[in-house]
């Protein structure tokens, strides 16, 4: 058996549509711890307002945000996989397959930069960056849909032999830019190292990163869990209502590289949209969040 | 400070002043809303025209929020709204506010200072909506009064409201100068010095650095 064209066109469009309108569990668990460790009255109401918000749309099958943002999908390819038909343009028709049959509709994000133009097709998308993985018998996809207040806040500099001092101040200047814009709690995403494409790239993929789970490199397991700290300490809230939970997680990735450092950061807003599934050669398709 | 006050539209001067940034309220009655800045520069341009817009919102609201509405055969049906970012409206909204008098604006992430002053010089006040709060805050639409400007993409058209108890919301700009946005970007600056000491000596203690 292989893993089909109708297969992949059908779980891109599936895990797409679980993003606009199911929460991660962890996430919900997350909202709902911090719920109960939240010292303002106001940020409790409004996380309170979350997990409502999150079950009407997971039981109602509704939208939980309009934004349905951009198709944005990770691709890791195993490479004992065996594919049949066209994989690539599997994922953009279910993408088109998606937009021409969900209920509600979805509204067009799909921007053109040249003229502000919006459809719901446009210039190289979905947005799909691809990756092998050696000896595995299946394909791999995740997808997180970026919308404006998400997408917006995400920065990058390129420092030359920093120290963490100045990673983690550069982490809490991003975030006292992004304020409440970005619909907190978030998690937050931090690349350091490699090339600039490189590090954009392992910040966006830390943030879909499940929750408890620590980087294994030590000193980025301290740093998460330090930065996740300091961040609440800001006092922006949920929602930027003031209190104590801004984010949800900080996740850190690294590469190594040369003496040039880049270091991105990105942002994953409250409703924390991440789907993935694994298609096998055998057919099985295993969903995960 | 959380209790949730009920507010019907239209609404008038004194009871806008009294609120204060931080209040929680619901809203009944009719609202306008759009998603869309080449709306707002038409907006502009009816102005500068002296034309009426097809939507009156004089003494109104103007809302920043996207919505999916479709004709049918029965009218315009709007399938759900949620509120979009403020911020990028921040240059044309002094002008609009002014000219309309509005009595309220909203969408989530605030505005800047000089829309601030604006709210504070007509009477008018920001309300924060919950990203995400789609399914609660669509459930709030009773009716779809008119819709306009269906030459744009659906999110950017001019649409009219009426909604039972929609929130609920929280007043982010009062009429009195507050911004929690302000305040709270302010208190984040404040408290940096010592966010940042903390983490030095976390990061001297940490397992990994010794
Ligand atoms: S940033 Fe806010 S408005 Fe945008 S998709 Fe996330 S929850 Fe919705």
């Amino acid at each position: 058996m292989a893993i089909t064209y109708d297969q992949v066109k059908s779980v891109s469009a599936e895990l797409y549509e679980s993003c606009l309108k199911k929460i991660p569990e962890d996430t919900k668990e997350a909202l709902r711890k911090a719920t109960e460790a939240e010292s303002n009255e106001g940020a409790r109401k409004i996380l309170n307002m979350m997990l409502r918000s999150a079950h009407a749309a997971e039981s109602g099958n509704r939208h939980i945000c309009s934004d349905a943002g951009v198709p944005v999908y990770f691709m890791k390819i195993g490479t004992a996989a065996r594919l049949d038909g066209n994989i690539k343009q599997a994922v953009s028709d279910g993408f088109d397959h998606l937009v021409a049959t969900i209920q509600p509709p979805i509204l067009k994000h799909v921007t053109n930069p040249l003229t502000n133009e919006r459809g719901y097709k446009g210039k190289d998308m979905p947005i799909v960056s691809y990756d092998l993985i050696d000896g595995a018998d299946y394909v791999e996809i995740v997808c997180q849909p970026k919308a404006l207040g998400s997408g917006r806040w995400a920065a990058l500099e390129i420092f030359s032999f920093p120290t963490l001092e100045t990673i983690e101040k550069y982490v809490m200047d991003c975030v006292l830019k992004a304020g409440s814009q970005h619909c907190p709690p978030v998690v937050i995403g931090v690349g350091i190292g490699g090339t600039f494409d490189l590090c954009a790239k392992i910040a966006k993929q830390a943030t879909v990163r499940p929750f408890g789970r620590k980087n294994p490199e030590p000193i980025l397991a301290d740093m998460e869990e330090r930065l996740l700290k300091a961040v609440n300490k800001t006092g922006f809230g949920p929602m930027g209502t003031g209190g104590d939970t801004t984010a949800l997680a900080v996740h850190i990735e690294y590469t190594s590289g040369h003496g040039f450092t880049p270091v991105a950061v990105c942002f994953n807003c409250w409703i924390n949209r991440r789907a993935g599934a694994r298609i096998y050669n055998d057919g099985r398709i295993e969903r995960f969040e | 400070m959380t209790e949730t006050r009920q507010l019907t539209l239209p609404i008038d001067e004194p009871t806008i002043r009294s609120l204060n940034a931080g209040d929680f309220v619901e809203l009944t009655g009719e609202i306008v809303l759009t998603a869309g800045l080449p709306t707002h520069q038409r907006i502009l341009q009816y102005m500068k025209d002296g034309k009426p817009l097809p939507i009156d919102i004089t003494g109104g609201t103007l809302f920043h929020l996207g919505s999916y509405s479709q004709d049918t055969a029965s009218g315009f049906e709007v399938l759900y709204i949620n509120p979009t970012t403020s911020t990028r409206f921040n240059a044309v909204m002094p002008p609009i506010v002014r000219h309309y008098r509005l009595r309220m604006v909203g969408g989530k992430g605030g505005l800047d200072r000089a829309c601030v002053d604006t709210l504070k010089e007509v009477g008018c006040v920001y309300l924060s909506f919950l990203g995400g709060g789609s399914p609660l805050l669509s459930d709030a639409i009773k009716e779809v009064k008119a819709v306009a400007w269906e030459d744009f993409v659906s999110h950017y058209r001019l649409v009219k409201l009426r909604v039972e108890k929609l929130g609920p919301l929280v007043v982010g700009i009062d009429a009195k100068g507050n911004s929690t946005f302000e305040t709270l970007t302010e208190q984040a600056k404040q408290r940096m010095p010592d966010i940042l000491h903390d983490l030095e000596t976390e990061r001297a203690n940490s397992p990994s650095s010794r």
